[in-house]
């Protein structure tokens, strides 16, 4: 079974919210990557989103675009990446990990090798901000058959109409973006966001995780009875940089907030 | 997949989810825009009155007599702002309008799309802002001071290599948080569907008068087109009325900077391979791992790792050429029209010019001087080159070109 959706399973019987943190992969550098994979398996985290560094990250704000731009600068690419998760596969990460990156990437690598490394060193998920449902054709056809990774949709405010498609067919859970526009915007949620995550609720029959300017479980309160988790992306990043990726302040961020999210 | 969105394999919607309704909606407003009367009636009516056209199809006497061929030049640089970029902008503002749009948004790299923006903002009464590479800011600080005299806010962007590339990135950006409210305006031919098509439509008509005009001027359709391609917006226009017509060659210009074997330059189709980005799939400039590389040419609007969809098709299918032209061979193409006919291109022009004089010579020596005397060519002049004579002035004093 793919490792999400296992985890997802299990956080249904234990009647838990999912908890999901985003890291930029070769930050401060890939040893150091790995060991804060680690410190968040540790922490309770339930997935994680490791993002694959680009040139030109439309989707991101300030935070995330500096850390791109500084794994980058770091010699960080995709092939770097695929050999940190298969090693820390094999030193024993059971961890669902995302890549989180944009199309240009994967085909610059070539889809179908992709897909082949990605089962290969267990990647379980993709998310792909720039490729949105009626461009996924090319990459769908090379995961049909694959089990290991699955693709991760996602939703905004505005998409409306476009909803009961998207999800028709999605795996793992759906990405609920809070607000209009980039990462890490603050908790500044699209005004009728509780409208629209209740809106998502009712149609999908996988969990439904909300993203974009969340920093602390308190952000989430207004929509904890609709929600099935909760994914922290720029603010794990900012936390990282002010503390020198220590793997303690991690730690101790990824479990206070998994703790508090299951009692708000 | 939405088949109407590509040109082949190319083009297509790459953006994020919280865009596909914008542009969906964008899309039904534009092809009701023009398909109705009344807003074609604006369009035309401010294309003659404000922007100035129809633009010339100048007979390049001198010229035509130095390279032994017939050589008309499309006067876009005569358009008001100095360039064609003006006739896209008066369209899409115009559909902003219907749109009730409030605000209008640019990205720009010389600048002439910024200011052609900001231009029609005061003209139609809206609220503009235009992203420009904090590294294009002090290149072309004239074109930022016009802005802000036309009322635009010009916001630097300080990311990745603070150019066009990350101008437009951080437009896209906005866009995406503001769509509500806030049309974005795309300067060139690219972007995702339906900006590739609705800068065509509103370029062509450079094609559909050269067209006209020719007839009127010699009887004939010409036997080529030129016209210099960076994004590909005057390319595009120039090339549009002319695709269906097979005996007619159509040659795109790319800029070759220091030249293609150098790695600085700007020609996406020489050696790019097909990639994704700001919205398209096209052929891109990039590195080893997939990741944007930066383009470089002396001129600042064909400074773009990639080109318009429509042109990656247009050069696989092969209905149309591209080649290219050098800083070097661009700057003296730009001395001799200065010389022979008193026309300062702009250096984004001067490098189709570039190009036309060394196929000009070949003509000669191919089918002989006498039969290259009767061959027409047609070369869109995209813009004047008063916004570029800081950038001359340098490379003329590096140079020693003008003792």
């Amino acid at each position: 079974m793919n490792r999400i959706e296992a985890r997802m399973q299990q956080l249904e019987q234990r009647g838990e919210k999912a908890f999901i943190t985003y890291i930029t992969a070769g930050l401060p550098d890939l040893e150091g990557t790995k060991a804060l994979l680690k410190a968040k398996e540790r922490a309770g985290c339930d997935v994680v989103e490791l993002g694959i560094p680009f040139s030109d990250p439309v989707a991101d704000g300030p935070v995330i675009q500096n850390a791109s731009y500084k794994a980058i600068c770091n010699g960080i690419n995709l092939k770097k990446v695929f050999v940190a998760v298969e090693e820390v596969r094999k030193e024993g990460l059971e961890l669902p990990i995302i890549f989180m990156m944009y199309y240009n990437t994967i085909l610059h690598y070539g889809v179908e090798a992709f897909v082949k490394k990605c089962n290969e060193v267990g990647v379980d998920g993709l998310i792909i901000p720039d490729l949105p449902f009626e461009e996924q054709e090319d990459l769908k056809n090379c995961l049909k058959d694959s089990d290991t990774t699955i693709l991760i949709q996602l939703v905004s405010p505005v998409s409306g109409d476009r909803i009961p498609r998207i999800l028709e067919n999605a795996r793992g859970f759906v990405y609920c973006v809070s607000s209009m526009g980039v990462t890490g915007q603050g908790a500044n949620f699209h005004r009728e966001v509780v409208q629209y995550l209740k809106h998502v609720k009712e149609v999908s029959k996988i969990p439904v995780m909300m993203g974009f300017g969340i920093r602390t479980a308190e952000d989430v309160r207004p929509m904890k009875d609709i929600i099935d988790g909760a994914i922290v992306g720029s603010h794990f990043i900012n936390l990282m940089e002010e503390n020198g990726y220590s793997t303690a302040v991690a730690e101790e961020y990824c479990s206070t907030f998994k703790r508090e999210l299951n009692q708000l | 997949m939405n088949q109407k969105a590509y040109y082949g394999t190319f083009g297509g919607q790459y953006v994020s989810e919280s865009l596909m309704n914008t542009l969906e909606e964008l899309d039904t407003a534009f092809e009701e825009a023009i398909r109705d009367e009344e807003f074609l009636k604006q369009y035309h009516y401010y294309l003659k009155q404000y922007v100035g056209r129809e633009t010339p199809l100048y007979f390049a006497e001198r010229l035509s007599e130095k390279y032994g061929t017939k050589i008309y030049l499309k006067r876009e640089d005569l358009n008001h702002t100095g360039a064609h970029k003006i006739n896209n902008v008066i369209g899409q503002i115009l559909l902003a309008k219907r749109m009730g749009k409030k605000k209008v948004i640019a990205e720009t790299g010389a600048g002439q799309h910024g200011v052609a923006t900001a231009t029609g903002a005061a003209l139609f009464g809206m609220e503009c802002t235009v992203y420009m590479g904090e590294e294009d800011i002090k290149r072309q600080a004239l074109n930022v001071m016009r802005m802000e005299m036309l009322g635009a806010k010009v916001v630097s962007v300080r990311s990745g290599s603070n150019t066009l590339k990350d101008a437009t990135n951080e437009a896209i950006r906005t866009w995406a948080k503001t769509a509500e409210d806030t049309f974005y305006i795309i300067g060139s031919a690219v972007g995702p569907y339906p900006y590739p098509k609705m800068v065509k439509e509103f370029q062509s008509c450079i094609s559909r008068e050269s067209k006209k005009q020719i007839l009127e001027a010699e009887g004939r359709l010409p036997d080529v087109v030129m016209a210099c391609v960076g994004g590909g917006s005057n390319s595009i226009g120039m090339f549009a009325d002319f695709i269906e017509d097979k005996e007619v060659r159509l040659i795109g210009v790319e800029a070759a900077g220091k030249g293609i074997e150098t790695g600085e330059h700007a020609s996406a189709m020489a050696l790019g391979a097909p990639g994704v980005l700001h919205g398209m799939r096209s052929y891109l400039l990039q590195d080893e791992d997939g990741n944007v590389q930066l383009a470089h040419s002396i001129s600042a609007g064909l400074d773009y790792p990639g080109v318009g969809p429509e042109h990656a098709y247009l050069r696989d299918t092969g209905r149309a050429e591209y080649v290219s032209a050098t800083d070097t061979e661009a700057m003296d193409a730009l001395m001799e029209l200065c010389k022979l006919e008193g026309i300062i291109p702009a250096i984004e022009s001067a490098h189709a010019m570039a190009y036309a004089f060394k196929y000009a010579e070949n003509l000669g020596k191919e089918i002989g001087a006498e039969a290259a005397k009767d061959k027409i060519m047609v070369i869109c002049l995209s813009g004047r080159g008063d916004k570029d004579v800081n950038t001359i002035a340098d490379y003329l004093s590096g140079k020693g070109y003008l003792n």
